[in-house]
């Protein structure tokens, strides 16, 4: 055992619907904690919980702190801060990191979490990592030195096509946001075994002045951009609000698909935001994406770099796509995406008679 | 109340990367030499202020946090309807990160008092981390409604939609309240001719704009200059590298027949093993 504190993994939670990157953050953490030979602790908030926890476990830690309470059956900030925080200084020692997802539910919590403790908190990590450093700063002598097990939260430095590696060593918990899409979960494992520890919060007042009217929960025909196995994205080279129309019947076409967009397409108004891909939207890692008619700017790239498989259309062959995509066709787009849907609908004819 | 809200909103100054100006010829962007614009995310949330400000009277207080040169973006702040300015400058500030960020502009808030509504933009483009808004919430123990699409005022009460992933929350509160403004917010209609028009008349008289904008710096406000700046700020960049370059791996497909690289292309996946057959309906 060391003298320095665990991971904690704050779960990203829904109405019981566990976020994806809570799964992504505890397979992070297990590598972090292998590496500094602690345990993955994971804070859940919620009520009537059921089987999450387990579930938890299932996916990677290997302690479990519920708080269930009907307080906290919608998500706002007061409660779930009021929460997170008596979890944490609940445990025998303080952590050495905490770690939340990058979603509407982390960049809310996180930052009220690590402004109470007066911690450093790494935004929108897409990589995480254990490992040394050394300051020399002048200017803060206080600092300077040789430090060792430092969290590396390393995030895309923006319009600067660059990553950067934020360190701050010097007070725990070293906190960061991550992604989704960007970490790799673990497979879920039903044989692990861990301990569940409840843990009871006393609220005040104070901590119910945002009260919940209603929450609404699109329920999309198919599955949302973060779960889906295929996305098929339209951008500008869409022309128009229709041009969506041939994207939508190339996606029609596979299980588990969804509609994604650059953001030069939303802010054009063809399609809403919550279908935009990129810095400023969503970072998505499907088995394909299919880019029709998008041009491949850092910004835009960096959300979805991360597929298994980037197929492009796009009429430019200088669009900077090309130098990312593992496939592309130099053409219009219109004509090329009812044919590859064709050719992928005969693969799949194919396969069934080949069974 | 007779003399309506008082509002603050937010602004910070950014590098312009979609203009050459100061884009080093890797990608990196050169600070100093970069275009300056307003952060666009801040003139969703200078929009909210100003409607807040239309429907229910009072005043709007734009703060910005930065070096001198950012004044520019309170005085467009002005020029588009805020009332006042103030760029909070001081060299001690320079390497601040967002908690250290959040206590300056903390501090600034509270030194102008009385304040009901705090407006931010969702992020910055620089910055880029959505912090700085809830950090500054927790400093002043405030409520917050973060990535907000639209908000009506009626009397103290908010009532607000958040965008949540997969969704929306619908939410009420009470005033004081610090609320982040997502940028699928309504369209932006702050540059309105009124409030511009109104600006430039108020600009023929110099006397009419003096004391709107004005530079204070951490003495003034009575920050602790030891809680920010590279002193105050729990983290640090330990290093940058550029991305990673793929180039060169795509398989490319071009001719004058798109059912036949379409073919093609649907071929060259089988082959490499990434069928899509399984993932089809
Ligand atoms: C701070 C910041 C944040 C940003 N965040 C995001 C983000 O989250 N997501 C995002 O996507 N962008 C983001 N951007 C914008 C980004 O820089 C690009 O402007 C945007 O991605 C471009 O969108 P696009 O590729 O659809 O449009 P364009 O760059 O205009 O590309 C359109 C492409 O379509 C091709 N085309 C046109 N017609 C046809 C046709 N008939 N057939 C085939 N091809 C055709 C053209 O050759 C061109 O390559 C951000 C920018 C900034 C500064
Ligand atoms: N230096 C600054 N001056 C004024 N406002 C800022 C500054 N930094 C951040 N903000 C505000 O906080 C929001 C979120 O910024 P960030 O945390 O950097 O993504 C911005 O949209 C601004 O409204």
């Amino acid at each position: 055992m060391n003298d320095f504190g665990d991971i904690a993994v704050i779960a990203d939670q829904i109405q019981n619907d566990i976020r994806p990157v809570t799964f992504e953050l505890l397979g992070a953490a297990r590598e972090l904690a292998g590496k500094l030979n602690v345990k993955v602790r994971a804070i859940v908030m919620g009520h009537q919980l059921g089987s999450i926890p387990t579930t938890l476990i299932h996916s990677g830690a290997d302690e479990v702190y519920v708080v269930d309470q009907p307080e906290l059956a919608e998500y706002t900030t007061l409660p779930y801060r009021r929460a997170a925080i008596s979890v944490i200084d609940s445990f025998d020692r303080v952590p050495h990191i905490v770690l939340c997802g990058a979603t509407t539910l982390g960049r809310d919590l996180a930052p009220r979490i690590a402004a109470h403790y007066e911690v450093g908190l790494t935004a929108d990590c897409t990589e995480l990592d254990i490992g040394e450093y050394e300051h020399k700063g002048k200017a803060d002598p206080a600092k300077v030195g040789m430090y060792h097990n430092c969290l590396y939260a390393i995030r895309p430095s923006f319009g600067e096509s660059l990553k950067a590696r934020i360190i701050g060593p010097w007070k725990n918990p070293q906190m960061a946001t991550a992604r989704t899409g960007a970490l790799i979960p673990c497979k879920p494992d039903t044989s692990r075994t861990g301990k569940i520890i409840p843990v009871k919060v006393d609220f005040k007042p104070d901590d119910f002045r945002v009260k919940v009217i209603e929450t609404v929960r699109k329920v999309s025909s198919g599955a949302d951009l973060l779960k889906a196995k295929i996305i098929v994205s339209g951008g500008f080279g869409l022309g128009g609000p229709e041009g969506f129309d041939t994207v939508r019947d190339l996606a029609s076409i596979f299980k588990e698909s969804a509609v994604g967009s650059s953001r030069k397409a939303v802010d054009a108004g063809w399609i809403p935001y919550d279908h935009q891909v990129g810095q400023t939207g969503k970072t998505v890692r499907p088995e394909v994406y299919i880019a029709l008619g998008i041009s491949g700017a850092i910004q835009h790239r960096v959300g979805m770099s991360n597929s298994r498989v980037i197929i492009a259309v796009n009429k430019d062959e200088e669009a900077p796509i090309f130098q990312f995509a593992h496939y592309g066709i130099i053409s219009d787009l219109f004509e090329v995406a009812p044919l590859l849907k064709k050719e992928f609908q005969k693969s799949l004819a194919a396969a069934g008679a080949a069974r | 109340m007779s003399d309506g809200l008082k509002i603050v909103v937010l602004i910070k100054q950014v590098p312009d990367t979609s203009s050459a100006a100061g884009v080093n010829p890797d990608g990196t962007v050169d600070r100093a030499r970069a275009k300056k614009m307003m952060n666009p995310f801040d003139k969703f949330a200078l929009q909210k202020a100003l409607e807040s400000r239309r429907d229910h009277g009072g005043e709007i207080v734009a703060i910005s946090m930065g070096p001198p040169p950012a004044i520019e973006v309170l005085n467009e702040a002005l020029e588009y309807g805020a009332d006042k300015g103030y760029l909070l400058s001081d060299r001690r500030l320079a390497a601040s990160d967002t908690l250290a960020t959040a206590y300056a502009l903390f501090k600034t808030i509270e030194w102008i008092g009385g304040v009901d509504l705090v407006f931010t933009g969702l992020q910055t483009t620089d910055g880029d981390t959505a912090q700085t808004g809830p950090q500054i919430a927790e400093r002043m123990g405030l409520a917050q409604v973060t990535y907000t699409e639209t908000m009506k005022i009626t009397g103290r009460t908010i009532r607000a939609s958040r965008i949540i992933d997969g969704g929306l929350q619908h939410v009420e509160l009470q005033m004081p309240a610090l609320i982040t403004v997502a940028n699928s917010a309504s369209k932006l209609e702050y540059k309105t001719f009124a409030n511009v028009y109104k600006f430039k008349e108020l600009a023929r008289d110099p006397k009419a704009l003096e004391g709107r904008v004005r530079a204070i710096d951490l003495d003034v406000i009575g920050a602790n200059a030891a809680r920010v700046g590279l002193v105050g700020s729990p983290t640090v960049v330990g290093k940058t590298w550029k991305l990673g370059e793929k180039g060169g791996t795509c398989k490319i497909f071009k001719g004058d027949a798109p059912a036949h690289e379409a073919q093609l292309l649907a071929g060259a996946l089988a082959a490499d093993g990434q069928g899509m057959e399984e993932l089809l309906k």
